[in-house]
C-alpha cells in the first residue's frame, strides 16, 4: 500500500513541477516517470479502495469502441476504482477487463506528459520537451530538422490534399475530424477501412442500414467469424451468453478456430478460412429450393427476388457443392438452414463488426444481410433490430472551399469513384490502397504531412514495413495521442492529449431497442501538461488559420476574386479555423442536448439520460435493471421495411455492376482456400483482454496476458518438435517475426493464429516494447477490390522453430 | 451479523477475466501470475480437430470457498485465520508468520502470498471496503459482463442468494471433505 501511494503521489507531485516549469529533463527520460525504467512488472500498481470520503464520477469507457458507462471512484485525487454505471441501457451494468483497467491508463507512467518536437532522426524516437506554444510554431514554421506547413504548402501552391489525416476510432474523432474540414484536405483516412468498412457497407447497400441483433430475444444465432465471448460488444455479449447452452437461444458458431464463442456453442462447425460466402449461398439454395423463406415478407419487401432466385439455383451453390469449398459438411449446411427458417423471425444470422478478412468480405455481408431478410427477421423482436435514436443538435462547423486542394483522386474527376485500386472511396478512404499509391508513385500529387490522432497506422495495417517507409517519406506529422505508440515515434511534433479519465468528450446518442444518450464527464484534471483534443486544436488553429489563409489568398484565384467583391474580412470568416474549437465541450455538449429538458443535469449527475428514464429505471435483481418496459422498447421502427431508398431489400444492385463489382453475391474460384504444402494460414483476432495495440502498454493487462502466442495444431507441432513456449519465426512477404508457441488443437493443421496487438517496437513502451509478436508485420498488403479494406486472412506463412 | 455466501451461475461464465481484474483494483491484490484471490479455472479442450468436445472445455470461476470447515482456520497455529461475524474467513496480518500450513492444507489453492506485507492473503468477500462502506456486494459481481455471482446473506429467507438456492440445483466444489463451503455453483 505504502508504495502504491508514494508511486501516485510522485505522478500527482510531477503536474506542480511542471507548472513551476524548469524541470530539466533530457530526450532520454521523456517517456518514462524517472523512477521506473526497469522492465519487470511493478509490485504495486493497485489502489485498494477505501471506506472514507470518495467523489463518484459517471463516465463513459475508453478503453475499447464499445462506450460503456462506468462510475470512477475518486479518493484524496486518486482514481482508485472503476465500477460499471448501471443506468447506462447499452452498457447493462457491466465493466471488462479492460473497462476495470482503465485506471492504468491513466497512471501509465510511459504515458506522453508535455508537448515535444523531434530533435533525432526520424523515426528514432529522439524528442525535445518544449512549450504548448514552441510546438504548434515548430508545426507552422518547422525546425531545422523538419519543414512546417507555411513550407509545404507554398511549395504545394495551397494544395491542402497533401495532408493527410488519420484517427481512430473515439468519442472526439469527430472533433478532429473537424479540423481536418476545415483544413481541406481530401484524404480523410479513418479507421474504417482496416476494420469495419465492409460490414456496414454491405449491409448498408442491402437493408439501407448497419443493424443491431436482439439477441436478448433471439431464439437461434448462426455466429460466423464473430467472436462476442472474447471481442466484446455491448450488450451483444451480455445479452447472448446468458441464454446459451440450451438455456433459451440456440448457437452455431462458424470459426476456423474453436474460439471462447464456439466453448459457448450447440455446435462449432470449423469453416475453411474465407469460405464463408459459399456456406451463406448453399444456406440460402436450402431456403429457397425447399421454400422455407417467409412469402409473405418477400413478397412485401424484396427487390430482385426472382433475379435471385435464379442466380442461387442456376449456379447450383448446392449443399454438395458448398462442403468441398467450406469443409462443411452438408447434412449440417441442410440442417441449418432448416432450423434457422424454423425459429425465423426469431433467428439471427449475426453480422458481426470485425476487419476484412478476405476479398470476398462486402459480398458475404451483402449474402448474409438477404439470409436473414428470407427468413422475416428485419425489424423486429429476436431479429436484426434498426432501433431508434435520439437526435443532438449540432454545432457551427468551417467547411471553405479551397480550389487548390486536389480531389481524393484524378480517376474520381474522370467519373470514376476511387483510387482505381478499389471500386469505392468511402469517406473514410482506403488507408492501404493510399499508402501504396503514394509509395509507388501513383498518386496525382505527393503526401507531404499527416496529422493522427488516436490512431497507430505502423501497427494496426498489414505490412507494417510500407507504413514505416511511408511516414519517413513525410515532411511532416503531428501525431496527438497519449501513449507514445510505434506511429508516435514517427512524429516531428507530438502533442500529448490526455486519458478519457481526464476530459468531457461530446456528448453521443446510442441508437438501439433502448435509446439513450451519454456522456463522458472529465473525472479529474489532466495531468502533467496533457490537454483534450478540442483545446489542443484551439491553440494549434489560433496559431495557424491566419497564415495559411494568406497562402490561399497568394495561390487561389475563387478567393483572391471573392476578397476583391466582398472585403478580406467576410472571406476569412469562412476561413477561420478557430470557430469550431471556440466553445468549450460542457458548453457544445449543453446545446447539444438543449432539445430535452433535464438531459443536461442528468447527464452531469448520472452520466445517462432518456426520455422517461425516471418512470422506466428500476432495479429487479442484484444484478440486473429495467431501462424500458418491454412494451416502450423499439423493436420495431419502420413495421419491418428496409431503410433502403427503395424500402425494399436490394437483392440485385445494378449499379454496383457499372463500378465492376457482382450486383449478386457470387462466388468465384479464385476465392477457394489453397494453402501450398508446408505453409499455414496466417489468422489473426482479438480476445477480451486487449483492444488492439491501444492498451498494449497497460500494466494490469500485461498482468492477465504478458504476450501473444501462435496457436499451431499440436500434432502438426510435434512434428516439427515445437513444444509450449518455443520460440518460432513466422515469415511472409511482408515480413518476419518471432514469437512463442501454443501446441493446440483448437486450430486446423494448415492454418496458424495469433491476436493482434502485441509487438509494439517503440522502446518508450516499458511493458509492451517487443513483447509478443505483431500480426501486422507478417500480414500480406492485401486489398478487398469493393471498399479498399485491408483483407486480413489472406496471408500464408512459413513456421521455422528458433 | 450475517452469513455471507455466494451463487456462480457459472456456465454464463465467458472467461474475460473482468472479475480478476475488478478484484485487484477493488483490494489492492499485487500484480504477478501467482498472486490472484481469484481467478477462472480452464480446462484444455479434449479431442482433435476438428472433433473437439464442446462439454470438454469449460469455464469455473473460483476463489475462496470461505468454508464452514474451514481447514485453513483449523490448521493456523497463531490464529491468525479466523472467522468474522459475518462468517467470512478472514487472515489477521498482525498475527499470521508466514508458516504457510494455511496454504498447504487449503484444498482449493485460494490463498497466495502478500510479498509486501509477507503474510498470506485471500478474498475477503470485499468485507474491508465495499462491506464495510455498507455496500451488500463484491467488486467481482458488480463488474460481471454475463452475471455469474450472485452474493448475499445466507441466513436471510428473503435474499436473493437464498431463494437462488431453494429454486436451482447446485453443487459445492469437493462436498465429500465436509468444508462446508459458501460458494455454491448452479446448474
Amino acid at each position: 500500500m505504502q508504495v502504491e501511494i508514494s508511486r501516485r503521489r510522485f505522478l500527482q507531485g510531477s503536474v506542480a513541477l511542471s507548472v513551476v516549469g524548469g524541470v530539466g529533463i533530457s530526450s532520454e527520460n521523456l517517456f518514462s516517470s524517472g523512477t521506473e525504467s526497469s522492465h519487470k512488472i511493478p509490485e504495486s500498481i493497485t489502489t485498494k479502495t477505501g471506506s472514507g470520503d470518495a467523489k463518484l464520477v459517471p463516465t463513459l469507457c475508453e478503453m475499447c469502441v464499445n462506450k460503456c458507462a462506468a462510475i470512477a471512484r475518486v479518493e484524496n485525487g486518486v482514481v482508485t476504482k472503476l465500477d460499471p454505471n448501471p443506468m447506462f441501457p447499452k452498457s447493462k451494468n457491466m465493466l471488462c477487463p479492460r473497462g476495470n483497467a482503465g485506471i492504468q491508463a491513466l497512471y501509465d507512467p510511459d504515458r506522453l506528459k508535455y508537448p515535444m518536437i523531434r530533435v533525432g532522426k526520424k523515426g528514432e524516437g529522439k524528442f525535445k520537451r518544449v512549450t504548448w506554444d514552441e510546438a504548434y510554431d515548430a508545426i507552422l514554421n518547422g525546425t531545422d530538422k523538419f519543414k512546417g506547413l507555411k513550407q509545404i504548402l507554398e511549395e504545394e501552391k495551397d494544395n491542402r490534399s497533401t495532408f493527410v489525416f488519420c484517427a481512430g476510432e473515439g468519442m472526439a474523432e469527430h472533433t478532429f475530424k473537424t479540423f481536418y474540414t476545415g483544413f481541406g484536405s481530401a484524404n480523410w483516412l479513418n479507421h474504417a477501412s482496416l476494420c469495419l468498412r465492409t460490414v456496414v457497407s454491405g449491409y448498408g447497400v442491402t437493408l439501407g442500414a448497419y443493424p443491431q441483433a436482439d439477441l436478448d430475444n433471439a431464439e437461434y444465432i448462426i455466429m460466423a467469424g464473430a467472436n462476442r465471448a472474447e471481442a466484446i460488444v455491448t450488450p451483444d455479449t451480455m445479452d447472448f451468453f446468458k441464454r446459451t447452452k440450451g438455456r433459451g437461444a440456440k448457437l452455431i458458431c462458424i470459426d476456423p478456430r474453436f474460439t471462447n464463442t464456439a466453448a459457448k456453442a450447440d455446435k462449432w462447425l470449423a469453416i475453411k478460412p474465407g469460405t464463408d460466402l459459399a456456406f451463406v449461398l448453399a444456406l440460402t439454395y436450402v431456403v429457397l429450393t425447399e421454400e422455407l423463406y417467409d412469402k409473405e415478407y418477400v413478397n412485401k419487401y424484396f427487390k430482385g427476388f426472382e433475379d435471385y432466385k435464379k442466380h442461387i439455383l442456376s449456379n447450383s451453390y448446392t449443399p454438395e457443392w458448398a462442403e468441398t469449398i467450406t469443409g462443411i459438411k452438408k447434412e449440417d449446411i441442410y440442417t441449418i438452414a432448416r432450423d434457422f427458417m424454423k425459429h425465423a423471425p426469431k433467428a439471427v444470422y449475426y453480422p458481426g463488426r470485425r476487419s476484412t478478412f478476405s476479398k470476398n468480405d462486402f459480398q458475404l455481408r451483402r449474402a448474409m444481410a438477404i439470409f436473414q431478410a428470407l427468413g422475416g427477421g428485419i425489424d423486429s423482436r429476436g431479429g436484426l433490430v434498426f432501433g431508434k435514436k435520439l437526435p443532438l443538435k449540432g454545432h457551427e462547423v468551417v467547411a471553405p472551399m479551397y480550389a487548390q486542394a486536389q480531389g481524393v483522386d484524378v480517376d474520381r474527376k474522370k467519373g470514376g469513384h476511387g483510387y482505381a485500386d478499389c471500386a469505392v472511396v468511402s469517406g473514410g478512404g482506403s488507408w492501404l490502397a493510399f499508402r501504396n499509391r503514394v509509395l509507388e508513385g501513383r498518386n496525382p500529387y505527393p503526401a507531404r504531412g499527416m496529422f493522427v490522432y488516436k490512431h497507430n497506422p505502423i501497427m494496426n495495417m498489414p505490412n507494417r514495413a510500407k507504413t514505416e517507409k511511408f511516414m519517413k517519406n513525410l515532411d511532416l506529422t503531428v501525431v496527438i495521442d497519449t501513449m507514445p505508440s510505434d506511429t508516435a515515434m514517427f512524429a516531428d511534433v507530438l502533442l500529448p492529449e490526455c486519458t478519457y479519465l481526464e476530459r468531457t468528450d461530446p456528448v453521443k446518442t446510442f441508437g438501439g431497442v433502448e435509446p439513450a444518450i451519454a456522456v463522458r464527464n472529465k473525472v479529474i484534471e489532466p495531468m502533467f501538461e496533457t490537454k483534450p483534443v478540442i483545446e489542443i486544436l484551439r491553440g494549434l488553429t489560433e496559431k495557424i488559420s491566419k497564415p495559411l489563409f494568406e497562402i490561399t489568398k497568394k495561390y487561389d484565384e475563387d478567393v483572391q476574386e471573392d476578397i476583391a467583391d466582398r472585403g478580406e474580412e467576410a472571406v476569412y470568416a469562412e476561413f477561420d479555423l478557430t470557430i469550431p474549437f471556440k466553445h468549450s465541450q460542457e458548453e457544445l455538449n449543453e446545446h447539444a442536448v438543449s432539445g430535452y429538458p433535464g438531459a443536461a443535469e442528468a447527464l452531469k449527475k448520472y452520466g445517462v439520460y432518456y426520455p422517461e428514464r425516471e418512470k422506466y429505471f428500476k432495479q429487479i435483481s442484484l444484478n440486473e435493471y429495467q431501462y424500458y418496459p418491454e412494451n416502450a422498447r423499439y423493436y420495431s421502427v419502420t413495421g419491418g421495411k428496409p431503410k433502403t431508398n427503395s424500402g425494399k431489400v436490394e437483392c440485385n444492385l445494378k449499379s454496383l455492376a457499372r463500378k465492376g463489382i457482382d450486383p449478386m453475391p457470387t462466388w468465384h474460384d479464385e476465392y477457394e482456400y489453397k494453402v501450398p504444402e508446408g505453409k499455414f494460414r496466417l489468422l489473426t483476432g482479438r480476445h477480451a483482454q486487449f483492444t488492439q495495440s491501444g492498451t498494449s502498454n497497460n500494466a494490469m493487462l500485461h498482468d492477465l496476458i504478458h504476450e501473444n502466442y501462435i496457436w499451431i495444431n499440436k500434432r502438426v507441432a510435434k512434428q516439427k518438435s515445437i513444444e509450449f513456449g518455443d520460440l518460432v519465426e513466422v515469415s511472409s512477404k511482408a515480413g518476419t517475426i518471432r514469437i512463442k508457441a501454443y501446441p493446440t488443437e483448437k486450430i486446423a493443421p494448415d492454418q496458424v493464429f495469433f491476436i493482434h496487438g502485441f509487438g509494439e517496437e517503440s522502446e518508450a513502451l516499458t511493458w509492451a516494447y517487443r513483447s509478443g509478436g505483431n500480426d501486422n508485420a507478417v500480414i500480406e498488403d492485401v486489398l478487398e477490390p469493393v471498399y479498399g479494406g485491408a483483407a486480413m486472412h489472406e496471408t500464408n506463412v512459413e513456421i521455422r522453430k528458433v | 451479523m450475517a452469513r455471507y455466501g455466494m451463487a456462480l451461475d457459472y456456465k454464463n461464465c465467458i472467461n474475460c477475466k473482468a472479475c480478476e481484474v475488478a478484484c485487484k483494483e477493488e483490494n489492492g491484490v499485487l500484480l504477478g501470475a501467482d498472486k490472484h484471490r481469484i481467478w477462472v479455472g480452464v480446462k484444455e479442450i479434449e479431442g482433435e480437430w476438428p472433433n473437439l468436445s464442446i462439454a470438454s472445455s469449460t469455464f469455473v470461476p473460483s476463489q475462496c470457498q470461505h468454508c464452514e470447515n474451514a481447514p485453513c482456520q483449523e490448521v493456523c497455529p497463531t490464529q491468525a485465520t479466523y472467522y468474522d461475524e459475518n462468517g467470512v474467513v478472514r487472515v489477521d496480518s498482525d498475527k499470521c508468520i508466514l508458516c504457510s500450513y494455511c496454504m498447504v492444507a487449503c484444498p482449493y489453492d485460494a490463498r497466495y502470498v502478500d510479498d509486501r506485507t509477507m503474510t498470506v492473503d485471500k478474498c475477503t468477500f470485499c468485507s474491508d471496503t465495499r462491506l464495510a462502506r455498507g455496500e451488500v456486494t463484491t467488486a467481482c459481481q458488480a463488474t460481471c459482463p454475463t452475471k455469474v455471482r450472485v452474493f448475499g446473506d445466507l441466513d436471510d429467507p428473503n435474499s436473493e442468494i437464498s431463494e437462488l438456492l431453494r429454486t436451482r440445483e447446485h453443487f459445492v466444489l469437493k462436498d465429500h471433505i465436509g468444508t462446508k463451503p459458501k460458494l455454491f455453483y448452479l446448474v
